[in-house]
């Protein structure tokens, strides 16, 4: 069955392979425009969570994404080749970039020939790895952490348990659970007080 | 955004007359011209082969942008009020800016001046200079999602910017830079 998004400006689908729990809420299909995963479970959008205007799931081939219950995404762009995994009670700001891997091949001749097949073809309209590009390193967001606006959230990275992450943030290594972190690159500033955690 | 249509130059319709574009270039984004201020016939010159998905453009009056050949740019936004060059074979990622000009003075009373002239039912007077400097991408270079090029600078050729980079100096051919303000850095596996 077709499924579309009443009131929808795109005149875009919902792929089968996306997963709605009951209660998650996406905005557009434009969020799919860039969509290309073939997994069967390519997309898991726990119950109540939910995908506003602006967001992009930008998924190659193999990508598979679970985003987790009571999630919002406000505008963010998750562009996976690999695994994301974002947990429970996560709150990501607009412009915020979760990618787990770079499509571009790091040498310069392979990256050259990448850019001329893909002038070619330009089968899917969307540069990717085409295996050609580095390997993906899977990334995980776990429960209740919260990510400001215009952070990048860079391959390989495991964000700790309700952790916070400040604005315009690069993350480019891990960060432990109940902390907030800041800056470019993200350093840890301080540890979020006990009494600040939902579970003690 | 949308795929990209194989079967025209831009989603859009006819490009416009500021506009020059090679051979299998595709352009995607009803924006991608709206601000284009310069009336010259070559205000944007893009090469051949090239992609640009979601790029934005503001080109002032007396401004020019060129884009080599093979580049593939994705949600960048392009502001030029002197000149921005791209090399051949650039990859530039999502949410992007480059840009070649403060867009205000920094001088208080100036940029008093030039609100005013900004604002629609402002003055009308003419724009106090702002300062602008012409912006160089040299072949092979990738500019990972995020990143910032502000006026002046060079990249040099193959250089590699990090995601997030805010890069305010020029970057060496095969350089690596990463951070705020933009440092050289270990190029990460």
């Amino acid at each position: 069955m077709t499924r579309t998004i009443a009131g929808d400006w795109y005149p875009g689908v919902i792929p089968d392979n996306v997963m709605l729990a009951d209660g998650a809420f996406v905005e557009t299909t434009s969020s799919f425009s860039r969509f290309r995963s073939r997994r069967p479970k390519a997309l898991h959008l726990d119950k109540n969570s939910s995908a506003y205007a602006g967001c992009m799931f930008d998924l190659g081939p193999d990508a598979t994404v679970e985003i987790g219950p009571w999630t919002l995404l406000n505008g963010v762009w998750v562009m996976a080749d690999s695994q994301i995994h974002i947990g429970a009670y996560v709150l990501i700001s607009w412009n915020v970039v979760v990618m787990d891997g770079h499509r571009a091949a790091r040498d310069i001749a392979a990256r050259r020939r990448q850019l001329e097949s893909f002038a070619l073809s330009r089968d899917s309209g969307i540069f990717s790895c085409d295996g050609a590009g580095q390997t993906p390193r899977p990334v995980t967001i776990e429960d209740n952490v919260w990510i400001s606006f215009d952070c990048c959230i860079l391959p390989g990275v495991h964000i700790g348990t309700g952790s916070v992450i400040g604005a315009r943030s690069v993350v480019d290594m891990d960060i432990p659970p109940y902390c907030l972190a800041a800056g470019n690159p993200a350093r840890v500033i301080r540890n979020l007080d006990a009494k600040d955690r939902a579970h003690g | 955004m949308t795929t990209i249509r194989p079967d025209a130059v831009w989603d859009g319709g006819e490009l416009p007359p500021t506009v020059r574009v090679g051979v299998n270039t595709r352009i995607n984004g009803s924006h991608a011209f709206r601000r284009i201020r310069a009336a010259a016939p070559d205000a944007l010159v893009v090469g051949a082969h090239t992609t640009l998905d979601g790029v934005q453009f503001s080109i002032g009056t007396h401004a020019r942008v060129t884009i080599g050949n093979y580049c593939c740019l994705t949600a960048v936004v392009i502001m030029s009020e002197c000149l921005i060059s791209i090399g051949d074979y650039v990859l530039i990622g999502f949410n992007v800016v480059v840009a070649d000009s403060d867009f205000h003075p920094l001088d208080p009373a100036a940029r008093i001046a030039d609100a005013m002239a900004c604002s629609p039912s402002g003055t009308k007077l003419p724009r106090p200079a702002v300062a602008a400097a012409p912006v160089v991408v040299e072949d092979d270079v990738w500019i990972g999602p995020g990143a910032v090029i502000f006026k002046g600078v060079h990249i040099g050729r193959g250089a590699w910017i990090a995601p997030g980079s805010m890069v305010t100096r020029d970057v060496p051919p095969g350089g690596c830079v990463g951070g705020n303000p933009a440092r050289p850095m270990e190029r990460p596996t």
